[in-house]
């Protein structure tokens, strides 16, 4: 494949190439241009079409951002109906008036010329455009024909960390409190679930116990396979701020791929895939011997267990597994810990003995204030739970955590991943309080919803692999998809695709733009795209913000809310869903607000929302909780100083976790390591971000990244195409050599954004089996010059 | 005024030079502008959060940087390189992606200007040079094609010469947010040829020059 | 190899059909201003004889009022400016 053309964009539609010719081409152009500006004052050329000057009523409008889950507040400017121009919001504390370059050019998401904008279904194998009212008709009966034919447990819901809080509460009702299945999950189970296996194994609580502004007054910070500079912009400049405002500040990047966050960071230190488990535990060995032990806060506030080991990848179906805590000394911990000395930790990791010793150093030194970020290169991870455990570990022996730049934080990357996925509880086993499998938590639910208890199923069915493998098995045979383009993001995609289409199952997708998602789709409903709606999100920091709908959906475009709402009605469960378009999402919110009523979880009421640009969680008496378990700052806990109240024994658990290895790791055959990820151009599956001009010009497609050793063994120059193969599929794509990133030798690195190049088709769907999210970053592949 | 304008006619010459058409031209100009009362600017502007930054911003330019002017950056090419009035611009010129531990040199000029012999350019200062990760923000493109066909409109950029009063300052008509360096677009020879100013030198640009708003004032009625 | 550019003034209200017109032209690339009616126009022609049919083509554009030269390269003796 040639190489993209190098345009210059000041000279609209004349390339920039390197010949004579077209220098003199473009020095003409550039001089009319100047001409015209001198003799037109105000003259312009640019790209966008203009308003007619009949449009007036500027107005800038609060929302939280369309993309990661950092929940950057945007001013968005409105104007004759439509959005023209956006701004970052410097009354939201979250990034002070900045965004990102996907922020910045958000609102051009809104305006793809292929916007869906009336239902489709289909009809003799073709897709043939149907008013809304007769798709959801179709949807309620057929979702009542296949409840009585093969039970309830045959139609699913897979949602989204993109779906508002009110879409996600009323997916959750409907079909948990009504219908009366746990078939509910949405795709944050790919991308967050270990988070919260973590949260839950150390803490009991789910979410972070810090928040943003820790980065204003941390020393050091650690990025944990995490590269912010690309994934979470925003905040990574507020660290950048940081550092060159108070100097002696440090980053460290710990990472298997060089990256923009490498490059800016103070040390770059890299690690083989799969081994951050064994550098965890060896800071935690090397911290004890050095005495660097907070103990006072150890003795006080820490308890020790272990778990099973040797726990599966969940590779094969009906995979099986439930972890078991057993109490341990902190003598019998730091035994175990002898196995991880730095010298042997080196020989698995490949990271030198005195690079960890330095690490254990940042993070023992009692007069450094530490964070550590991490995102998903430890949550798609086979040990997902385990290596968030470890990095707790770190934190709890040495005490820095709760407290202002003491923080272990997982940033999350979708923009209501927390709000709507881990606090409504759109997974198979979660309520919006607790889980299915107490009778509290279902007692308490029922009573809210107004449904008999014993509609709620205590047991929980599929978490979101063993879903698509129950729909290509055909246990389930109606799923219902909102807000997420699984045909793009499923390890092993193959497989999963093939069993969507397999006869007499029947998809049903919500989307504002078609998909390789849509494409599988036997209905098609037009969806509002964020401010066509209003709703709420919730961010990394538990921060909860509302957005009013601010602009009117194109077409028949309907939020997601509701046509939930209808097809309830239509299933005959009006009761349940009595509100109006006009009250919904604030009776949605008042409701919802029921379940969290403690100062543990306190959501801030629906008028105090909307006036502000996010407010975060515990919110009690009218005050806002930045730092939890601590009595300075969080309400809820009790006593001078730290409190873990999310756990019986009133303390965090360090767990004793080992080293093991990935589900696949190279070998003769399959002789390098796939890593797939992100760009800071696109969002997730580029659904969105591609329809933007000067994002999709940006990186305009997929490529390989590929060490520049390993490409000049395989004879590929930068642009030549490479067959990526594994053992479950095979893409082949143009390389990448010292580009954006460089892996290193041994391993590749592939953008998944990209619907052209499916890269899914190639990963492997082994998973954690305490979390069930798969691990997107470690397979095996072998590599051709194409 | 109009017909002298139209003499010029139907002609094609080439040896017709730029500056014999200046004066005819500037006379269309005026006949054909096309007024536009839309700008990008806040409701309620609270210019003075970044008084400190303008200050410090100009007291660290030097006075040779003020007086250049290398006149290839307009209005034309500033806004070409924009989706709408505010948003930041992509990069028009090749960036090094060559892997190496050096960190991205944009700062290196677009901190302090100066002329660039490789691009054979005046570096235009960004006016927020406290921010260091400039690709955050800014692209390159590599395609001019669309992934699909777009339907984008935003608003007109603000209009230039709004004084109230003939020869009179003219406002500030655009929102100052991440642009509080007023000499990173008006002066110097990265300057944009329309909107620059010969008098940087006197430092307190808000002295004369105050900001637009969006919305009508209210004005001030006795009662 | 003659490059030229101009600045081409479309009679009233014709702007469209100018650019429609030009864009249809061998050998011309168009920058039309947005709010004003003004069109760029480079043209890139292979050799002196072929420039002066197409000036020539240009002068009967009845959308065209004024065509006026920005720039001028004439050969590869860089004649031009």
């Amino acid at each position: 494949m040639a190489m993209p053309t190098i345009i210059e964009p000041g000279t609209k539609g004349i390339k920039m190439n390197l010949t004579r010719r077209d220098f003199i081409k473009a020095a003409a152009a550039q001089s009319a241009l100047m001409t015209a500006a001198v003799l037109f004052p105000g003259i312009t050329f640019g790209d966008w079409q203009r308003m007619d000057d009949s449009a007036t009523g500027f107005q800038w409008k609060k929302t939280p951002c369309r993309f990661c889950g950092t929940g950057c507040g945007l001013l968005v400017g409105v104007q004759g109906g439509r959005a023209v121009a956006v701004k970052g919001d410097p009354a939201c504390s979250v990034n002070k008036g900045l965004c990102c370059v996907k922020g910045y050019h958000s609102i051009q998401a809104l305006y793809g010329k292929d916007r869906i904008k009336t239902a489709q279904v289909r009809k003799d194998g073709k897709m043939v455009d149907v008013p809304i009212s007769e798709a959801l008709d179709l949807i309620a009966d057929k979702m009542k024909e296949t409840i009585g034919k093969h039970g309830k447990d045959s139609v699913a819901m897979y949602g989204s960390g993109q779906w508002t809080i009110p879409d996600g509460y009323a997916a959750s009702k409907l079909f948990k409190g009504c219908i009366g299945t746990n078939n509910v999950e949405a795709n944050a189970r790919l991308c967050m679930a270990s988070a919260v296996t973590g949260f839950m194994t150390s803490f009991g609580l789910d979410e972070p116990m810090g928040c943003y502004e820790d980065m204003d007054y941390a020393d050091v910070f650690v990025t944990w396979g995490n590269n912010m500079a690309e994934m979470h912009p925003v905040l990574f400049s507020r660290m950048l701020a940081n550092r060159k405002r108070k100097k002696d500040v440090q980053i460290i990047d710990f990472a298997t791929r060089t990256t923009r966050t490498s490059q800016a960071a103070d040390k770059s230190i890299l690690f083989k895939p799969q081994t951050d488990l064994a550098v965890a535990n060896a800071i935690c060995y090397e911290i004890i011997r050095n005495g660097w032990v907070n103990e006072n806060f150890v003795k006080k506030h820490v308890s020790f267990h272990r778990g099973k080991t040797n726990i599966g990848y969940g590779t094969e179906d009906h995979f099986k597994f439930k972890d078991k805590a057993q109490n341990i000394s902190f003598e019998q911990w730091t035994e175990f810990l002898k196995d991880y000395t730095p010298e042997k930790v080196e020989k698995i990791s490949g990271v030198p003995a005195k690079d960890i010793k330095y690490l254990a150093s940042l993070y023992g030194d009692p007069d450094k204030k530490v964070t550590s970020f991490w995102c998903m290169g430890m949550n798609q991870h086979t040990r997902g739970t385990w290596i968030n455990n470890l990095v707790y570990n770190i934190h709890l022996l040495t005490g820095k955590i709760s407290t202002p730049g003491n923080s272990p934080f997982s940033l999350t990357g979708q923009p209501s991943a927390c709000g709507t996925v881990r606090e409504v509880g759109t997974l198979t086993h979660k309520l919006p309080h607790g889980v299915v499998m107490k009778e509290k938590a279902r007692k308490m639910a029922a009573e809210i919803w107004n449904v008999p208890v014993s509609n709620i199923d205590p047991k929980p069915t599929y978490h979101t692999v063993e879903m698509f493998r129950a729909l290509d098995r055909g246990d389930i045979k109606f799923m219902w998809i909102q807000v997420t383009n699984p045909m793009v993001t499923m390890p092993n995609l193959i497989r999963y695709r093939e069993g969507s289409l397999k006869k007499d199952r029947f998809v049903v997708v919500s989307d504002v733009y078609p998909t390789p998602t849509t494409d599988i789709a036997d209905v098609i409903l037009p969806a509002a795209m964020w401010i066509e709606q209003e709703g709420m999100y919730g961010n990394s920091e538990r921060r909860t913000q509302h957005f009013e709908q601010i602009l009117n959906p194109p077409g028949e475009a309907m939020s997601d809310t509701w046509q939930l709402i209808e097809v309830a009605k239509r299933l005959g469960f009006e009761k349940q869903f009595p509100w109006t378009e006009e009250n919904h999402i604030e009776m949605i919110w008042n409701e919802y607000s029921r379940f969290h009523d403690s100062p543990k979880h306190r959501m801030a009421p629906y008028n105090v929302l909307k006036k502000r640009s996010g407010v975060q969680w515990p919110f009690v008496n009218g005050k806002e909780t930045k730092w939890r378990f601590h009595a300075k700052y969080d309400p809820a806990a009790k006593g001078e100083d730290f409190h873990f109240y999310g756990k019986p024994d009133n303390r965090a658990w360090i767990w004793q976790r080992p080293y093991e290895p990935p589900a696949e790791s190279p070998d003769q055959e399959y002789n390098f390591w796939l890593n797939t990820g992100r760009v800071i151009e696109h969002w997730h599956t580029g659904s969105m971000t591609r329809r933007v001009p000067v994002l999709n010009g940006a990186v305009p497609s997929a490529y390989v990244e590929i060490n520049p050793d390993d490409a000049a063994n395989l004879g590929v120059v930068n642009g030549e195409m490479v067959k990526i193969i594994s053992r479950r599929g095979s893409i082949t794509m143009p390389a990448s050599i010292n580009g954006r990133g460089m892996p290193t030798k041994g391993q590749v690195f592939v953008p998944f954004f990209d619907e052209g190049y499916l890269i899914n088709e190639v990963t492997l769907d082994a998973f954690c089996p305490i979390s069930k999210q798969p691990d997107y970053k470690k397979c095996a592949v072998r590599l051709e010059k194409a | 005024m109009k017909t002298k304008a139209k003499k010029i006619g139907k002609s094609v010459s080439r040896t017709a030079t730029v500056c014999l058409l200046i004066v005819g031209f500037c006379v269309l100009a005026v006949q054909t502008l096309n007024v536009r009362q839309v700008y990008a600017g806040d409701a309620t502007p609270s210019f003075d959060d970044s008084g400190d930054k303008i200050f410090r911003s100009y007291e660290e330019i030097p006075p040779n940087y003020m007086i250049g002017d290398s006149g290839n950056r307009t209005l034309a090419t500033y806004y070409d390189r924009r989706q709408y009035p505010g948003s930041p611009p992509v990069i028009p010129h090749p960036v090094e992606t060559t892997f190496s531990k050096n960190k991205t040199e944009c700062l290196a000029c677009h901190a302090k200007g100066g002329w660039n012999a490789e691009l054979a350019a005046s570096a235009p200062l960004t006016p927020h040079p406290e921010k260091e990760a400039c690709r955050q923000c800014h692209v390159r493109l590599n395609t001019d094609k669309n992934f699909v066909e777009h339907d984008w409109v935003s608003i007109s950029p603000p209009r230039l010469g709004q004084a109230q009063l003939p020869g009179g300052p003219p406002p500030i008509p655009h929102n100052l947010q991440m642009r509080e360096n007023c000499i990173a677009c008006h002066t110097g020879p990265g300057a944009v040829v329309e909107i620059r100013v010969e008098h940087s030198s006197r430092g307190n640009c808000r002295q004369c020059h105050v900001p637009l708003p969006m919305t009508p004032l209210v004005r001030f009625e006795r009662k | 190899m003659p490059v030229f550019s101009y600045l081409a003034i479309p009679t009233e209200g014709n702007k469209d059909a100018l650019c429609a017109a030009l864009e249809a032209t061998d050998y011309c690339e168009i920058i039309p201003a947005e709010n004003q009616e003004v069109v760029v126009l480079v043209t890139d022609t292979p050799d002196k004889e072929t420039d002066k049919r197409l000036q020539a083509q240009l002068k009967k554009l009845s959308c065209l009022q004024s065509l006026s030269m920005t720039y001028g390269h004439a050969d590869d003796n860089r004649t031009g400016n």
